[in-house]
């Protein structure tokens, strides 16, 4: 009997029992040795709709990968909203560079220092006035958001994918979380101070966020995402303590989870999330993912109905680097721990080699497959 | 002159100045520390890095974040500022090193790398400061033409860390002594030690905890460099000549 890759999937995310645990990510998924049997080059896979679905097939296609996931980047929704993006057209073949925002809606380039100003006072002066603008910066959404930027490729790449290979394979997409994404279009510095000094300056814009990514993930369910993951990885306890997690980030990821309906949802955290993976249960998200950083024992024995998926680790060694025994070793812990979805950290780092890809894949087939 | 016990008072709420991020105390005992013509260096180091020390403490133990740290940081660079110019050269005492730093191109979080800047400037360092997602060429050519001691780079993601070994790899090709340190949230010591990197912050979970540890890192690397300076010697095709120690 052939595996059920979509349906163990949407089961597992629903919190109903599979066949087997499934082997997917809702976050970036591809591969170079996939994207160089296409033929492409990795800095053009962001702009293209064709090109963006069958890099994200091709993982699925030649590995058996359980899910088929876009956009790759994590500027989609910044350049939506006005922010400079930068694709490094000019980059190697083959080498791996993720588009980038170079330009936010506020940060250092729109404040211009008066002339002759001591180094030192133009420091204090450019930290005022970006505090300033990100209190009072006119934050609008696109007229057309289906149109903003990117986003019409990524929803044309959903459709294709949808009608493709939606029939076997599970489809998403995915989204900064409302905090993560704000740090996406002002000046991230001035903006973690200001999350302790003025929260809710803050919040205000927060709730903006929340307004906005709504509007982008309906229009991501509409175009054939099976289920949406929210990475809210600006907000993990290596950044911001767990009282302002808990006051300022929880309430707008709580609202937002509480407008996606139609579809399962997972809440990504990385870096440690051990302090707070009892509050991340409370966003009202389907099923929570965390990486390597996360004791997932712990976690699994903090959290028995919750649906983890995790948390192993999709760059260096093993995955990347290692044998494909060490590959299958780490799997094999990932299923030991309490993992209900086997499930990456992170993107899966692109330069896998194929043979630990498959490797993983065949782990699954060994490990993943419940008895009775 | 301050009696010893003003210069306690003083290098002490300088400290306190930084931990408690309290950006006007830390000028108001700056100001007093020159009117009292206290040493400047002195005040640097014992009472702002001092209170940075602590401020990393509280940071690997979970009581501040880095919202707090930015804070801290901040108050560190208001004394920083007024005291600074006034700091006396004094060869025997200070580190006279040279330093290239810069994110990884791909990498636009700079955050962690504006602390090890500003530790490496308390310290008394030369920074040249490459920015953020810069090109990997651009800190070999930086260094060679800034004759510098140190590397340091930083990526705040798994997916920009792959450009610091290329750089590793340029580096020591032209200068195999070269001191490269990396940071940033995915690196850690054995990443360092893997990729030829010759320190990183110890259990560092991300750059910012590599930034606070790295003042005690730099201490001891002060007085290999003074060693090390008088003894280098540059060949006219920008390698160290082989024949010298």
């Amino acid at each position: 009997m052939s595996i059920q890759s979509k349906d163990a999937v949407l089961k597992v995310l629903r919190g109903e029992k599979p066949d087997h645990v499934p082997n997917f990510s809702g976050m970036g998924s591809i591969t170079l040795h996939g994207i160089q049997q296409l033929g492409y080059r990795f800095n053009e896979i962001h702009g293209d709709a064709r090109k963006m679905a069958d890099s994200a097939a091709s993982t699925h296609r030649l590995f058996g990968f359980e899910s088929a996931i876009v956009p790759f980047d994590m500027g989609v929704v910044a350049e939506s909203l006005g922010a400079g993006m930068k694709y490094y057209e000019k980059a190697d073949l083959g080498q791996i560079i993720y588009p980038t925002m170079t330009r936010k809606l506020v940060d250092r380039s729109t404040v211009t220092v008066p002339e002759g100003m001591s180094e030192a006072d133009a420091k204090t002066f450019v930290m005022k006035e970006i505090e300033n603008q990100i209190t009072n910066y006119q934050l609008q959404k696109p007229a057309d958001v289906a149109q903003a930027g990117r986003i019409p490729i990524v929803l044309e790449a959903l459709r294709i994918l949808k009608r493709e290979l939606g029939e076997d394979v599970a489809i998403g997409s995915w989204t900064l979380g409302p905090f993560t994404e704000l740090g996406q279009i002002m000046d991230l510095e001035v903006l973690l101070k200001l999350s302790a000094k003025k929260p809710d300056v803050v919040n205000r814009r927060l709730q903006f966020m929340v307004e906005y990514l709504t509007e982008v993930i309906q229009l991501y369910i509409e175009a054939g995402a099976d289920f949406i993951t929210v990475r809210e990885m600006g907000a993990t306890a290596s950044i911001l303590s767990p009282r302002m997690f808990k006051s300022l980030v929880l309430p707008n990821l709580q609202a937002l989870f509480g407008r996606i309906n139609r579809v399962p949802t997972v809440l990504h955290i990385c870096g440690d999330t051990n302090p707070i993976i009892e509050l991340m249960a409370q966003s009202g998200a389907s099923a929570l993912s965390i990486d390597q950083m996360n004791r997932l024992n712990e976690s699994r024995a903090k959290l028995s109905n919750v649906i983890l998926l995790g948390n192993y680790k999709p760059f260096g060694a093993p995955f990347c680097e290692g044998q494909p025994e060490e590959v299958e070793e780490m799997i094999r812990q990932s299923i030991e721990q309490g993992a209900d979805g086997v499930w990456p950290g992170c993107d899966l780092w692109p330069v896998v080699p194929p043979e630990n890809m498959r490797a993983m894949m065949a782990a699954m087939k060994k490990y993943g497959v419940k008895s009775g | 002159m301050a009696t010893a016990e003003q210069q306690a008072d003083i290098l002490e709420r300088l400290k306190n100045g930084v931990i408690e991020y309290d950006e006007e105390s830390v000028v108001k005992a700056s100001h007093e520390a020159l009117e009292t013509g206290m040493d400047a260096y002195q005040a640097v180091m014992d009472g702002l890095a001092a209170g940075m020390d602590v401020v990393g403490a509280y940071f690997a133990n979970g009581e501040y974040f880095v919202p707090e740290v930015l804070m801290c940081a901040d108050a560190l660079y208001a004394g920083l500022h007024l005291l600074r110019p006034h700091i006396k050269m004094d060869t025997e005492k200070m580190i006279k090193g040279s330093v290239v730093i810069g994110t990884v191109e791909g990498d636009i979080h700079d955050i962690g790398k504006n602390l090890v800047k500003m530790m490496f400037e308390v310290a008394g360092f030369t920074v040249h400061d490459l920015g953020r997602d810069v090109p990997l060429d651009n800190f070999v050519e930086k260094y060679m033409e800034t004759d510098s001691d140190i590397i340091c780079m930083s990526a705040m993601m798994t997916t920009t860390m792959i450009g610091m070994p290329v750089v590793i790899e340029k580096v020591r090709a032209k200068n195999p002594r070269a001191k490269i340190m990396i940071g940033g949230a995915p690196i850690n010591e054995d990443i360092a030690q893997k990729w030829g990197a010759d320190g990183t912050g110890k259990d560092a979970p991300n750059a910012l905890q590599e930034a606070l540890n790295m003042i005690g890192v730099l201490r001891d690397l002060g007085d290999q460099f003074k060693a090390e300076r008088v003894q280098k010697e540059w060949g006219a095709d920008g390698l160290l000549d082989a024949t010298k120690p």
